[in-house]
């Protein structure tokens, strides 16, 4: 009895469903995602690879290449990716020196439930074209990328700031090199210096 | 200097053109400060009478730069911001931050933590919902059902203080379950407004769902077709509202909603009613769905998950043995370093799909934080909404998309 | 009229009638809708049943900042909004009072970045400051009782030494206020 105790496995709690490794990317191993392969199929010189992390699929292509990619992935009568969930970038100047920005669009299948992502390097300077045609809800996601780290998208219908004041000139915010606090303090219009601070009593000198 | 607002970018119109073009059109100005425009939002309407010709919504007076912040403090300490974004409904949003980084580093939290995030989860939507119907319909002119929609919002927020201690910005999920133990009294306490709450929510129903001036001011107003929801992005009520079945617990569970049985509801017209009544079915599948976790939760059981690496130590532990208490301080002040490489993960928050994407270098910093918020993507649909409708519709529009500036703007 | 003046001294009649107009005039504040950010959601429900500021003190919320003769400023104010909180304060009439509610108006909060302006008194002078991230509505009563007291001592100094007085008076309350916030980064 003691020794069937003894040999019995502990009873464990039963754990939940993981986040990942369930399927909601697609097929984890690149070669067999659909996607993956119809894009390389279609677009040879425009794919650059496909990675696999915690069952996220990335695919990363060429920049130019970027609106017939998600195109061609939304009519694909197999994949279907009709939903735009986001138009983001990352400034990777501290991993790699060229190309500067990548631009994340990620896509979701409601038809199929898979989600994937494509990246496309962006060097400052470059245009990216702009997903507006395909999808309407793309056009303040480019205007924030473009208000936060400087990427123009070209043919964008309306590409000016959008969470910073329209006259801001102190730069685009999330680039790497933009200091946290920016670079002057608010000075009310009219004023020529910030409101002067009231010492304080309980200041350390 | 005259300037078009009507065309999709502002041009300065010239003068030969004001001299022959007879303009009828009036732009107003919709302020940031507006009784009715649920916070610092601001439209620039061109109006022709009282018939909307453009809409040019301008957003970013709450802009407080929250994605900066995470690239530049530690991931544990990020997740008060995550309740700074969509303030009224705060746990949703730690929730979302907190399975993303769960993602990236690999662990899970044990089934009772789930099911107790579930649970909160669920009253959260309850109670973003509540201020959204108080709110929409104060702002179509009903005064009452706002002060009864923030009668029951008070026994929720009194359950989040006895859980976490803050009404409002909980900061409640913690990386790898819960590591304060459970009052003894919040079950009794859920179960108590879970039994109650249906009685309250039949008084909003008895003054709206049936009033001919509720249905005269919210049928076929923002109409909203399903392939030009899915072509906006739209997600949430939004897009359900229009008929596209699209909800992310049930088409990418994670927790453990594919143990729990609720429904999802679809409006047809895709009009302010339809989404009205989604919303409130909503809210009546959450207590079905907390009904059903609080049957379906252990007794007892770990709350945090056992990672050394990624997780707070259980906080009675942190007083008493050494190890972990050099454990705590260490994860505080130095922090945890996840894998290299970069998470999606999305849930279904109140108002629609949120979405964290963290990009992580390998340090304890991450190397980029974005939030998809589902309101800044909705709101993208107001000029189309807004083309050809009255003046006094857009106040209904705006109600409907259900925005809440500081989730927009960030 | 005969029956009072014989009953009551003068003074003790002039005090009486301050009195009952100095509640008056603080039992009637009304307040500007102006909500920010999460404090403004703390805000409304301080003025919802439970809390009930709007009908325990007589104040009102009123949408346009003519008719208003109190600010509460709740949430965090950015660069791109001050200039609009500036431009409503100068549209009240006087007498006027601000209240800073919340640690974004306060000092900026938790929010130092390149966006936000470090303190609504930076932009519009400020009487009575309210702590918390949101303060609980019962702050808020705290700080509005608090701002009652300064109607009252407003009001009684502008009667007997003129309003200059009363202003001055004021600044330097309000520069007591901010020296009681602490030091600043």
């Amino acid at each position: 009895m003691s020794e069937e105790q003894a040999n019995a496995a502990p009873a464990e709690h039963p754990v939940a469903v993981s986040p990942w490794a369930t399927g909601y990317w697609g097929p984890l191993d690149p070669e067999q995602h659909p996607a993956v392969l119809a894009v390389r199929e279609r677009f040879p010189e425009a794919f650059v690879d496909a990675v696999n992390f915690r069952d996220e699929m990335t695919i990363r292509v060429e920049r130019s290449r970027l609106r017939d990619v998600v195109e061609f992935l939304r009519d694909h009568p197999d994949l279907r990716y009709n939903l735009l969930t986001d138009v983001t970038a990352v400034d990777m100047v501290r991993l790699r020196t060229s190309p500067r920005f990548d631009i994340v669009v990620q896509l979701y299948s409601i038809p199929k439930r898979v989600r994937l992502r494509i990246k496309a390097g962006v060097d400052d300077g470059e245009t990216v074209p702009s997903l507006v045609p395909l999808h309407a809800g793309a056009n303040w996601l480019e205007r924030e990328v473009y208000d936060m780290f400087g990427i123009v998208f070209e043919d964008h219908p309306d590409l000016r700031r959008i969470l910073l004041a329209d006259d801001w000139d102190e730069g685009h915010p999330l680039r790497k090199d933009y200091p946290l606090r920016g670079f002057r303090e608010y000075v009310q219009p009219g004023f020529d210096a910030p409101a002067p601070r009231v010492r304080s009593r309980l200041r350390r000198p | 200097m005259v300037i078009d607002f009507s065309h999709p970018t502002p041009v300065e119109i010239s003068e030969e053109r004001q001299l022959t073009e007879s303009r009828r059109e009036m732009v107003l100005n919709m302020g940031p400060q507006h009784p009715s425009t649920h916070g610092v939002l601001r439209v620039l309407l061109t109006l022709d009478g009282e018939v909307i010709t453009g809409c040019d919504p301008i957003i970013g007076y709450l802009h407080r730069g929250v994605e900066k912040l995470g690239e530049s403090h530690r991931y544990a300490q990020f997740t008060p911001w995550t309740d700074r974004t969509d303030y009224v409904a705060a746990p949703s949003n730690n929730l979302g931050y907190v399975l993303a980084v769960e993602k990236l580093c690999g662990i899970q939290a044990p089934e009772r933590a789930q099911y107790w995030r579930i649970i909160m989860a669920e009253l959260t939507r309850i109670a973003s919902h509540l201020v959204w119907l108080g709110t929409h319909a104060l702002d179509i002119g009903a005064l009452s059902p706002s002060l009864y929609c923030f009668r029951e919002r008070e026994m929720i927020l009194d359950i989040f203080e006895r859980f976490c201690g803050a009404r409002l910005t909980t900061n409640m999920m913690e990386i790898g379950g819960f590591s304060r133990p459970l009052p003894p009294d919040l079950t009794d306490m859920v179960k108590t407004f879970v039994e109650n709450f249906p009685a309250g929510q039949k008084d909003y129903e008895t003054l709206l769902s049936k009033n001919p001036i509720w249905l005269s001011r919210t049928r076929g107003v923002g109409v909203v077709e399903p392939d030009v929801a899915i072509n906006y992005g739209l997600t949430g009520a939004c897009l359900r509202g229009s008929g596209v079945n699209y909800d992310v617990r049930k088409a990418q569970p994670y927790l453990l909603y594919d143990r729990i049985d609720f429904d999802v509801p679809l409006g047809s017209h895709g009009d302010v009613y339809d989404r009205y009544l989604v919303r409130m079915e909503e809210m009546r599948q959450s207590i079905r769905i907390i009904t059903q976790c609080l049957e379906q939760v252990p007794t007892d059981g770990p709350m945090a998950a056992n990672e050394s690496n990624y997780v707070i130590p259980p906080h009675k532990n942190v007083l008493r043995t050494a190890e972990d208490m050099q454990r705590h301080f260490i994860w505080v002040i130095k922090g945890f370093s996840p894998p290299k490489g970069e998470v999606y993960m999305a849930i279904e928050h109140s108002k629609g799909e949120l979405g964290y994407y963290i990009v992580s270098d390998g340090s304890p910093i991450p190397y980029r934080m974005r939030l998809r918020t589902p309101d800044f993507v909705n709101l993208q649909s107001l000029p189309y909404m807004a083309q050809g409708a009255m003046l006094a519709d857009v106040v209904a529009m705006i109600g409907t998309i259900d925005i809440v500036l500081g989730s927009v703007d960030r | 009229m005969g029956v009072i003046e014989d009953r009551f001294e003068k003074n003790i009649l002039t005090t009486s009638v301050d009195t009952v107009f100095n509640w008056a005039r603080r039992s009637s504040l009304w307040w500007l809708q102006f909500g920010l950010a999460c404090c403004a959601i703390e805000m409304i429900s301080a003025a919802m049943p439970r809390f009930d500021l709007a009908e325990r003190f007589g104040m009102l919320y009123r949408a346009s900042p003519r008719q208003a003769d109190l600010m509460i400023v709740a949430g965090t104010v950015t660069k791109k909004m001050a200039p609009i909180v500036r431009q409503l304060y100068d549209q009240m009439a006087y007498p006027k009072w601000v209240v800073s509610m919340g640690s974004c108006a306060n000092i900026g909060g938790p929010f130092d970045t390149y966006a936000v302006v470090q303190g609504v008194d930076q932009v519009v002078p400020v009487d009575i400051y309210v702590p918390g991230c949101p303060p609980l509505p019962e702050s808020l009563y705290y700080g509005i009782l608090e701002l009652q007291n300064k109607v009252i001592k407003y009001e009684t100094i502008a009667k007997k030494h003129g309003t200059e007085e009363a202003e001055a008076d004021r600044v330097r309350s309000r520069e007591e206020a901010q020296m009681a916030l602490g030091p600043r980064r």
